[in-house]
């Protein structure tokens, strides 16, 4: 059953990212897994200063500034433990087709405006944030070897999940 | 003897204020609260407290948070990882709170007397 959920999480990443490449992300190591994590909140910093720049809806706008605010700081705790470590994040297949799909995805909204922007914005946040936590949740915290990385997951978690929980509330907001 | 003694001392402060209250104001001494910020909760999410006790609310999250009054009159300001603040009761203190950055997160204070 949790095999299958973290097929459908990547499955899903895959699709919105439109690479078909079959990775097994339950494969991964620490410091890769540790690199995906790092580019998906980057990506969604990238998409909440989209929103900052092209919304004139305020509910977007604090929304996005939550979402800036909530990933830097757990970047930042990422980093800070990277270091304590002394390792490097490894990019691997599962974080470049993440910044595939970003590329396609903020070119596509970036042509939208007014309504049509704050749709597909919260849409997407709300999909995005249901596909990553159930890749964290499923592939990566079972797999994570290093306790202090596994723990930061799990905080990171119940962020990515709260964040979940308000998109959906921004997307019955915006439709 | 210690009785005799608490009676002695309110009957000397209501004669002085002529009031029930100054009984009270002699036998209360402000309490302080600890409220914890964790897993984007407030915990507890409800809390009794009296004019003039203190609160201090402490972030666990990594995320930064807030104690926000829903109609503003009163905040902490952002709360960053491991940082806390702490603030005084007064009346406009009563009712609901929560976190500016994530509206899901509730709470409430009850004045007592």
């Amino acid at each position: 059953m949790k095999l299958k959920m973290t097929l459908l999480a990547a499955s899903l990443i895959v699709s919105m990212t439109g690479t078909a490449k079959a990775d097994d992300p339950s494969k991964l190591n620490d410091l890769e897994i540790a690199h995906v994590a790092y580019v998906a909140d980057v990506i969604d910093i990238r998409y909440a200063h989209l929103a900052l720049a092209i919304s004139s809806n305020p509910d977007i706008h604090e929304f996005a500034k939550t979402m800036i605010r909530d990933h830097e700081a757990v970047n930042e705790q990422a980093l800070a433990l990277l270091g304590k470590l002394n390792a490097q994040p490894q990019d691997n297949f599962l974080s470049q087709s993440l910044q595939k799909g970003a590329e396609e995805l903020i070119t596509e909204m970036s042509q939208l405006r007014g309504d049509a922007f704050d749709k597909r914005y919260a849409e997407n946040e709300l999909a995005y944030h249901k596909a990553v936590n159930n890749l964290v949740e499923t592939a990566f915290i079972p797999n994570i070897e290093n306790a202090e990385v596994k723990s930061l997951f799990e905080a990171g978690l119940e962020i990515f999940k709260a964040h979940e929980s308000h998109a959906e509330m921004m997307v019955k907001k915006v439709n | 003897m210690q009785r005799r003694h608490f009676l002695q001392t309110s009957v000397a402060a209501l004669a002085v204020t002529g009031s029930s209250s100054a009984i009270h104001a002699t036998t209360k001494t402000p309490a302080h609260h600890d409220i914890t910020i964790s897993r984007f909760k407030f915990v507890p999410d409800t809390l009794d407290v009296r004019i003039g006790d203190t609160i201090t609310w402490l972030n666990k999250d990594i995320a930064p948070h807030t104690a926000t009054a829903n109609d503003d009159s009163w905040t902490t300001d952002e709360l960053g990882k491991k940082q806390s603040q702490t603030l005084t009761i007064t009346t406009e203190m009563s009712g609901k709170y929560y976190c500016v950055y994530h509206p899901h997160m509730k709470a409430k204070l009850i004045i007592t007397s």
